[in-house]
């Protein structure tokens, strides 16, 4: 068990006291161990087939062909239409299927009709479908999940190269220090955005390698903080009282100064998490993202701008789950900062 | 005119299809261009010594209206300002130039639906004993926008502009290098142009258009920017008024100019101006034509035709819509194989995949069921095409059969695989238009247990992985050529490099044969079979899936701008883009005024969709 120090205690205590920031983190946190399991939610898989006495869990694992249902083709069952077969026939077999029988790839052909489709509760298709006719809700859902993930596996990482090179900036000093900050001014001189679109029209970017061309560039803007505050730091006595015991430099920077500059850190991370969804959707919606048909939040964009109001469900949902996400994130960045304010707690020597 | 555009057409939709800019093109091409000092132009004035048959041919059909009327400006939209108003050399290669080209005419043009030769700066024309050249007496009335008359030293001087290395352009270095031979000057009306070998349609090779020899004088090095903002003189009905760079470009109808009154010219070329506003986005000019400030828009796609003819001045009747059927010959849209992939060495794995693409599906889904499919490579070409040929359609037994036969088994995830290789490939393609359509490609033919990864790749690099050969198969389209020109798309001598556009890299010693028969004959029935037989043969390789055509055109106009009762011919794809080109439309002012005021007070129209199935 972690053992938190005291005052780590108390600015958890008054996190928690803000209620907007932490309901939002716990929402944020519930929707994102949510959208690990989006296969049980929104899936066109069965969560439970019953068949002739024996029960399939089709969700994860291998797909399971048509046959093994008595049906006549051998790729994968339509569970949806398994369904309906079982529900005409007396037997008790059986399907249940996710409350959203949906995937975000399938195209579902309508008769009659031509995609995007509007909402329809009795086909299931709660926000409408695409202009392929894929479920808006599940690629809404299987979006977020990409986005969610990306942004912080890319904050995970240009954070640790960000803080690394900051603090030594900062604790080394001297040519090391200047030598960075030229690199650095000219790194950040770079439109990184558009560098990005640059690379990925030439290498097709799936999602590790737009991950790594995004850290490439986007390491940057962490090391300024650190450096100020690493420089401040080093000067306490509490850091001469460990060099004076003899402790390396890591230790010292590891152990003694980043615990003290961690609130600078965690301040920052609800906005770069929401810098990093929306730099991932921008550039969905101008075509350089994760290539087609990964589902994404950027390309329902590009077709709700497409398509305006003649289908309003699609912008409607997707930039709905834009500002509700992008709100909550706000909130809690906000409760965070609040939280480590050291003017309601520390007198400054 | 139409005689130019078609090989200029086909080098610009080529390009663009598949995107690439001409620059793209010359990295990778050796400059073909001969140093200007050994060119050895003759301008000299030859005797001629051939005894020979002058036809002229004055009898073909008109489409144009006797009802038209002159005036009004004709507003348009192009997405993006030309950089340069070059018709070649760097960065030439734009939407713009078709309408600079449009306007310089050529010594014939001919009917699209007879395909008969009309005259157009030549008034008569004549061929010569070798099969490989034809003379032409320039009309003496022809003349430069600037007043200067045409005479045969322009048509010499095209063969010296187009073959120097100044204007930067291998292309067009190649093309008048090694298909023409050389213009010969017997009087400065009187001129006969060589091919360099016997060739079927020979007027459609020789037939060249003029180059203003007095405005380019000596070329030197500095021709690339001298005359990137210059308005090269030309013999059309247009010239270019005006401009704002970044902009709009304006073109002003010539009031006097020296081919009015010629028997095809009456009535066309009717608006006194039209105007090219840059507006970078479809959307944006989809309102812009709905607040009447363009004055036609291209309403083709379903998506547009259906969902975006919305809203009042559709229903009360301001604008009107049409729906224009044609023949024309079809770009050859589909899937091309790299037959050079391991995976496709197996001909069976190749008929799998093409069974495994469901057209219908696509075609009801994302085409609105509008679309046909292509059936074979030539398609929309006359007797050249082969109608038994057809397209191999969705068929999951087939593909289950085929897989089998070549031994591969499904694996847990219901793929085939042989020998740890999975029936995994990728769609190469360039244009996010596509996408739905290769979405629901993959879809599907994961039902018949092959795997297609998708790969959108910006226009130009796509094209050039395509040039490279590194596909596996690239999903796009060649634009077409007045005959079947098999030599360039499957005849081996281009399979296995970079830069030709065998792109499947068949390699076929039959195949070969029959192209080598096809490219050496003059005997049209002979042409006609052997083009058959090769239709069936790529059919039979299995290498080229093919897919859509959209067998019309449509558009949304103003109620003031009239057409003809048929406005175009079996092969017209566009009514209103090119009014230097068909130019059969008109402004009538007086609708125009009437419907301006019904708009302020309310008065409504019976709406008009005006579909044309002469041709369907």
């Amino acid at each position: 068990m972690i053992r938190f120090n005291p005052l780590t205690i108390e600015t958890i205590t008054r996190f928690k006291r803000i209620k907007r920031g932490y309901y939002s983190f716990i929402i944020m946190a519930a929707l994102i161990v949510i959208s690990l399991l989006a296969e049980l939610f929104v899936n066109s898989r069965a969560l439970i087939v019953k068949y002739n006495g024996e029960y399939f869990f089709p969700t994860y694992g291998h797909i399971i062909p048509g046959e093994k249902f008595g049906l006549d083709y051998d790729y994968e069952t339509n569970y949806r239409e398994l369904k309906n077969k079982f529900k005409i026939s007396s037997d008790d077999n059986f399907v249940i299927l996710p409350p959203v029988p949906y995937n975000p790839y399938e195209i579902e052909l309508k008769e009659g009709a031509y995609p995007p489709l509007p909402p329809s509760m009795s086909d299931k298709h709660y926000l409408g479908t695409d202009k392929t006719g894929r479920d808006v809700a599940a690629r809404l859902i299987y979006g977020f999940r990409i986005a969610i993930f990306f942004s912080l596996i890319l904050l995970f990482f240009n954070y640790i190269i960000g803080i690394t090179i900051g603090s030594l900036m900062g604790y080394i000093g001297g040519k090391f220090d200047l030598f960075f900050q030229r690199i650095i001014e000219i790194w950040d001189n770079i439109p990184y955005l558009y560098a990005i679109i640059i690379i990925s029209s030439i290498i097709i970017p799936n999602f590790f390698s737009l991950l790594g061309i995004m850290i490439f560039f986007g390491w940057i803007g962490m090391t300024w903080y650190m450096r100020t505050s690493v420089y401040k730091e080093k000067e306490r006595e509490y850091v001469l009282a460990a060099k004076a015991l003899g402790a390396s430099t890591s230790r010292i920077i590891v152990r003694h100064i980043l615990p003290n500059t961690i609130s600078v850190i965690i301040t920052f991370i609800p906005f770069s998490v929401a810098g990093g969804i929306t730099a991932l959707t921008a550039l969905d919606y101008l075509g350089f993202g994760i290539p087609a048909p990964t589902p994404s939040w950027g390309k329902l964009l590009a077709e709700a701008s497409e398509y305006n109001i003649n289908a309003p469900w699609i912008g409607v949902s997707v930039i709905s789950a834009l500002i509700f996400i992008l709100v909550m994130v706000t909130f809690i960045g906000e409760a965070v900062r609040e939280a480590f304010d050291p003017k309601q707690y520390s007198t400054y020597e | 005119m139409n005689l130019k555009n078609l090989k200029h057409k086909l080098f610009f939709i080529i390009l663009t299809v598949a995107v690439a800019s001409s620059c793209g093109d010359k990295d990778n091409q050796a400059n073909t261009g001969i140093d200007d000092e050994n060119l050895n132009i003759d301008y000299s004035i030859h005797k001629l010594d051939e005894k020979l048959t002058w036809i002229s041919n004055d009898n073909e059909p008109i489409i144009a209206s006797p009802k038209a009327k002159k005036g009004g400006t004709f507003n348009s939209f192009i997405l993006t300002f030309p950089l340069t108003f070059r018709t070649l050399g760097p960065d030439a290669n734009n939407y713009t130039r078709t309408y600079f080209l449009e306007n310089q005419l050529s010594l014939i043009s001919y009917n699209e639906d007879t395909d008969k030769i009309m005259p157009e700066l030549a008034t008569h024309w004549a061929y010569g004993k070798d099969g490989r050249t034809m003379y032409f007496k320039i009309n003496p009335e022809a003349q430069w926008s600037d007043g200067t008359p045409v005479t045969a030293d322009d048509f010499i001087f095209t063969i010296e502009f187009m073959r120097s290395k100044h204007i930067n352009d291998p292309w067009y270095n190649d093309y008048y290098t090694t298909e023409i031979e050389k213009v010969t000057k017997y009087s400065d009306h009187l001129i006969s142009v060589t091919a360099s070998k016997k060739i079927p349609d020979l007027w459609n090779t020789v037939g060249i258009s003029p180059t203003p020899k007095h405005f380019y004088g000596k070329l030197n090095s500095g021709f690339v920017s001298d005359y990137n903002w210059k308005t090269e003189p030309n013999t059309g009905p247009y010239i270019l008024k005006e401009y704002s760079k970044g902009k709009y470009l304006l073109f002003e109808r010539k009031k006097d100019w020296w081919a009015k009154d010629h028997r095809y010219n009456k009535n066309r070329f009717n608006v006194d101006y039209f105007k090219l506003t840059v507006i970078r986005d479809d959307v944006v000019a989809l309102e812009h034509f709905k607040k009447g400030e363009l004055d036609s828009f291209g309403a083709t796609r379903a998506e547009i035709w259906y969902q975006k003819a919305k809203g009042e001045v559709f229903d009360k009747g301001y604008i009107n819509k049409l729906w224009y059927y044609n023949q024309a010959r079809r770009p050859t849209w589909g899937l091309y194989l790299n037959l050079d992939k391991d995976i496709f060495k197996d001909k069976n794995l190749r008929y799998a995949l093409a069974h495994s693409i469901n057209f219908d599906k696509i075609n009801k889904q994302v085409l609105w069921d509008e679309a046909t499919r292509m059936q074979t490579f030539y398609t929309g070409y006359g007797k050249y095409t082969n109608t038994k040929v057809k397209a191999r359609e969705f068929n999951l037994a087939k593909v289950d059969s085929l897989m089998k036969a070549s031994g591969w088994k499904k694996g847990n995830d219901a793929i085939w695989e042989k020998d740890g290789n999975r029936f995994s490939v990728t769609i190469t393609y360039g244009q996010p238009l596509l996408t739905p359509r290769v979405e629901i490609m993959k879809e599907e033919a994961k039902k018949a247990g092959i795997e297609l990864n998708l790969e959108l790749l910006d226009p130009s690099t796509s094209y050039k992985k395509v040039m490279e050969k590194k596909h596996d198969v690239a999903y796009m389209g060649w634009s077409t050529s007045f005959r079947p020109s098999p030599w360039q798309s499957f005849h081996s001598d281009n399979a296995h490099k970079p830069q030709t556009n065998n792109i499947n890299n068949l390699d076929d010693p039959e195949m070969d044969k029959l192209i080598n028969k096809y490219r050496n004959s003059t005997d049209e029935n002979e042409l006609i079979a052997l083009s058959h037989k090769i239709q069936e043969r790529i059919s039979e390789s299995g290498g080229w899936i093919p897919l859509d055509i959209l067998p019309f055109t449509r558009a949304f106009y103003w109620r003031w701008i009239k057409i003809p009762d048929i406005p175009g011919y079996k092969t017209t794809s566009d009514i209103f883009s090119y009014p230097a080109a068909g130019g059969y439309f008109w402004i009538d002012e007086d609708v125009k005024k009437e419907t301006l005021e019904a708009m302020k007070s309310n008065k409504s129209f019976k709406p008009e969709l005006n579909i044309i199935t002469k041709y369907k």
